[in-house]
């Protein structure tokens, strides 16, 4: 007897360690899980759970509180999921929280997560329902990149051809670019023209001052006054109109200056015909 | 060839029988529940600095040796995890039962072998003694209980022997470590292991015995018994867990 | 011990009016093993109550399968064994181990349980049958048993620790604490030296008069056989070959039998 109690107690002491490890192990891998300790149950109506699957994290603002429990169809275009939270963090979750299925990096599981609501300060009950967002799917991301990239792919298509009549083309541009001779003519070309235009210019100052054309010339003005007020439109009411309580008197001046300007004009014009008629006569 | 064939397919119909036997006999009084403590202490206590000493090796070795490659990968926070799956799924109850075949299973071989040859066997059997009971079952039903402890202890001490071996590049904390492997754990990895590791157990014990108790006479047959029941025993545990992971993949992953 | 006589004694009064019972009969026994290793032929054997037999004969020429059979260890091929009057080869393992309390069997080696110490061997057998015994009454009963055997000093010795005499001395008493009525000896002087094995020659023959047992020893030593015998078989090819007593056979013309007296 006194033989078997000097291995019996080493037995006891091993069988008993071998024992606990199993159990804290058990314990532990079941805490990760929430199977033990307090929790309770929210679930969420999603379209689509995007692969989330029995087990997945649940978090709030980035803290893992529990995890999912159940997935169920429900009809052909909604799942509900159920999840296990626990009882410490019920206190923060409020009834207008809302529910999104997110992913843990991109190559990571998915991630059910709480996001806070805004008004509400009640806070859930055990078994509750909370409102989903609908997450944004890796298929849109897809898509939109996608639609990216078919532009950019129309877009450099274009450019090739543009260059490629820039470099080869006999079109004026390409010529232009290319040809010394040409840019040396188009250079003329443009200091005759601005010379040109010079002369025209004054004829125009000319022309304007001719009574024939005032009409014209006043329409123009009113078009660009018009396309001003446009403009201005979207700006507040009252604002619009001192504006145009102010152009129109600045209208009523401008024509008065110029029914100035045209009599002092024509007065100039008259005594300018003069002196020719009085020039040409002395030379005939 | 044939004759080779047949020989093998007799050894485990024999063996077949031989643990039937034990199913039948253990349910069947008189209990030797002294013999099985004994056995359970010779198994389980006597065996432990060896399962512990390949355990830490094997938790240590593991984390060094999968470093490089997830370092490559910039994936080292996930070392302590995949270091406590591979040791809790697979390293630890294979290694264990491997040990315990060359430690346990030889020595039941041997033991009874030398039992059966010097008559001892016989000398209980006309005593009206069961010796299948009072040797075989005690003994198996022994291993079948001490194993899953022993594989437990090798858990344990390769997660330790993990930290260190993290420990030797880096730097992390006791408890961060610890978190990180269980936030990796699952039952999934743990029950099917454990389940596994009694059917390790008692195949240790089972091959053992048997080996031991069909020992022929003259004292060489006794050696051959324990070596015989190494190498069954090895073999058995490798056919048995390829098995066991099948099952635990058909049935539970999805 | 005392107790065990008076348990004993009523069958012994009985066969003190027929002295010839037969204990053991045994008819035309066959045993092979493998394809064509036919180790016994037929052998017809009957023992009576209170006598020692001897079975002489060479290695191999199937003594101790014999005395195996008796006990049920080897299940023959063919032939009838009786014990008790009951024939041992058809009952029931439960039955059988009735019967195997009420014989005692002592092996080549003595085959103690190495694991164990001399008193626990001894207990071992003890407490497995007779669980009404307290610690104390086994353990008187062990030590008386080990005096019989003249070794009661040895008893916190294992067994790897004694000599191959004390082992089979040791093996002796374990056999008697059960107070068989038959005892089959399988080679008990052999491997010993010539005053050993004369001591166990004598302790066989002190049991059979002290405990009135009926005895089986099978040997080839045969200053054993000339002490215990009360009667001789000699066996040869599976089969018996010679009956007599000691004095008988060694006038025998025989060259076989002669050559054991030689």
């Amino acid at each position: 007897m006194e033989k078997q109690s000097g291995y019996t107690w080493k037995l006891g002491m091993f069988v008993t360690i071998g024992s606990l490890l199993f159990i804290l192990a058990v314990y532990f891998i079941g805490k990760q899980k929430n199977l033990f300790g307090s929790t309770f149950n929210i679930t969420s109506q999603f379209k689509t759970v995007s692969g989330l699957e029995v087990g997945n994290n649940v978090r709030f603002s980035g803290i893992n509180i529990g995890t999912v429990e159940e997935i169920r169809l429900i009809n052909d275009s909604s799942v509900v999921v159920s999840m296990v939270i626990k009882e410490e963090v019920k206190e923060f979750i409020k009834t207008d929280a809302r529910t999104s299925i997110g992913s843990d990096g991109l190559m990571g599981d998915k991630v059910l997560t709480i996001s806070p609501g805004v008004k509400s300060t009640k806070e859930i009950e055990n078994g509750g329902k909370l409102a989903s967002m609908q997450g944004i799917e890796m298929n849109d991301i897809m898509k939109s990149v996608k639609k990216s990239m078919d532009n950019v792919g129309v877009i450099s298509e274009e450019l090739a051809i543009f260059s490629h009549s820039m470099n080869n083309g006999n079109g004026a541009l390409a010529r232009l670019v290319r040809d010394d001779k040409m840019a040396a003519s188009v250079s003329n070309t443009l200091s005759n023209l601005e010379s040109g235009t010079k002369g025209f210019s004054e004829n125009m100052e000319a022309a304007k001052s001719n009574f024939l054309f005032k009409g014209y010339f006043k329409k123009k003005e009113k078009q660009k006054e018009k396309a001003a007020e446009e403009v201005k439109e979207k700006k507040e009411e009252q604002a619009e109109k001192a504006a145009k309580e102010k152009e129109a008197k600045e209208k009523e001046a401008k024509e008065k200056e110029e029914k100035a300007k045209e009599e002092k004009a024509k007065a100039e014009k008259q005594k300018e015909e003069d002196a020719k008629k009085a020039a040409e006569k002395a030379k005939s | 060839m044939i004759l080779t064939l047949r020989n093998t397919f007799t050894e485990i119909g024999n063996a077949t029988l031989f643990a039937k036997q034990f199913f039948k006999e253990v349910f069947v009084p008189p209990y030797e529940a002294k013999e099985l403590l004994k056995q359970c202490y010779i198994i389980g206590y006597k065996s432990l600095p060896l399962v512990a000493i390949t355990g830490f090796i094997m938790g240590l070795v593991l984390t060094l040796q999968s470093r490089p490659t997830l370092v490559k990968f910039g994936a080292e926070s996930w070392l302590p995890g995949m270091v406590a799956l591979s040791l809790i799924r697979e390293i630890a109850p294979v290694i264990t039962a491997l040990i315990c075949a060359g430690k346990i299973s030889s020595g039941i071989g041997a033991e009874l072998g030398s039992m059966k040859v010097t008559e001892q066997i016989d000398a209980m059997e006309v005593s009206a003694i069961n010796p299948y009971n009072y040797l075989v079952v005690t003994r198996i039903l022994a291993c079948t209980l001490m194993v899953p402890l022993l594989v437990f202890f090798a858990d344990a001490i390769g997660i330790l022997g993990g930290y260190i071996g993290v420990n030797i590049h880096g730097d992390v904390n006791f408890y961060r470590y610890m978190t990180q492997i269980f936030q990796s754990l699952e039952f999934l990895d743990l029950f099917p292991a454990t389940i596994k590791t009694f059917f390790f157990g008692f195949f240790i014990g089972m091959i053992g015995c048997y080996k031991g108790f069909n020992a022929a006479n003259g004292t060489e047959s006794v050696g051959r018994a324990a070596n015989s029941a190494v190498v069954t025993a090895s073999l058995a545990i490798f056919i048995l867990d390829m098995v066991a992971v099948q099952i635990t993949d058909l049935f539970f992953v999805q | 011990m005392i107790k065990e006589k008076e348990n004993i004694e009523p069958k012994t009064k009985k066969t003190k009016e027929e002295s010839k019972t037969p204990m053991i009969v045994i008819k035309d026994l066959h045993k092979t093993f493998g394809k064509d290793n036919k180790v016994l032929q037929g052998v017809n054997l009957t023992v009576n109550k209170g006598e020692d037999l001897v079975i002489l004969g060479r290695s191999g020429s199937g003594k101790s399968v014999t005395i195996k059979c008796i006990v049920g260890l080897i299940e023959p091929d063919k032939g009838e064994i009786k014990v008790f009057d009951e024939n041992v080869l058809n009952l029931s393992k439960k039955d059988l181990n009735e019967i195997r309390v009420r014989i005692g069997f002592l092996f080549q080696s003595g085959a103690l349980y190495d694991s164990m110490s001399v008193r626990e061997n001894l207990a071992f057998t003890l407490r497995k049958h007779k669980s009404e015994l307290t610690a104390e009454e086994i353990e008187s009963e062990v030590i008386e048993a080990l005096d019989n055997v003249g070794l009661a000093d040895a008893i916190d010795k294992m067994p790897s620790e004694l000599s191959g005499g004390m082992q089979k001395r040791i093996g002796l008493a374990r056999t008697l604490i059960l107070k068989p009525e038959i005892i089959l000896y399988d080679e008990p002087t052999t491997g010993l030296d010539t005053i050993t094995s004369r001591e166990i020659s004598e302790l066989i023959l002190d049991i059979k008069h002290k405990q009135k047992t009926t005895s089986i020893i099978i040997t080839h030593d045969m200053a054993c056989a000339k002490l215990t015998a009360d009667r001789i078989m000699v066996l040869k090819d599976g089969k018996i070959h010679a009956e007599g007593t000691y004095e008988e056979l060694e006038k025998d013309e025989d060259e076989w039998v002669r050559s054991f007296f030689e």
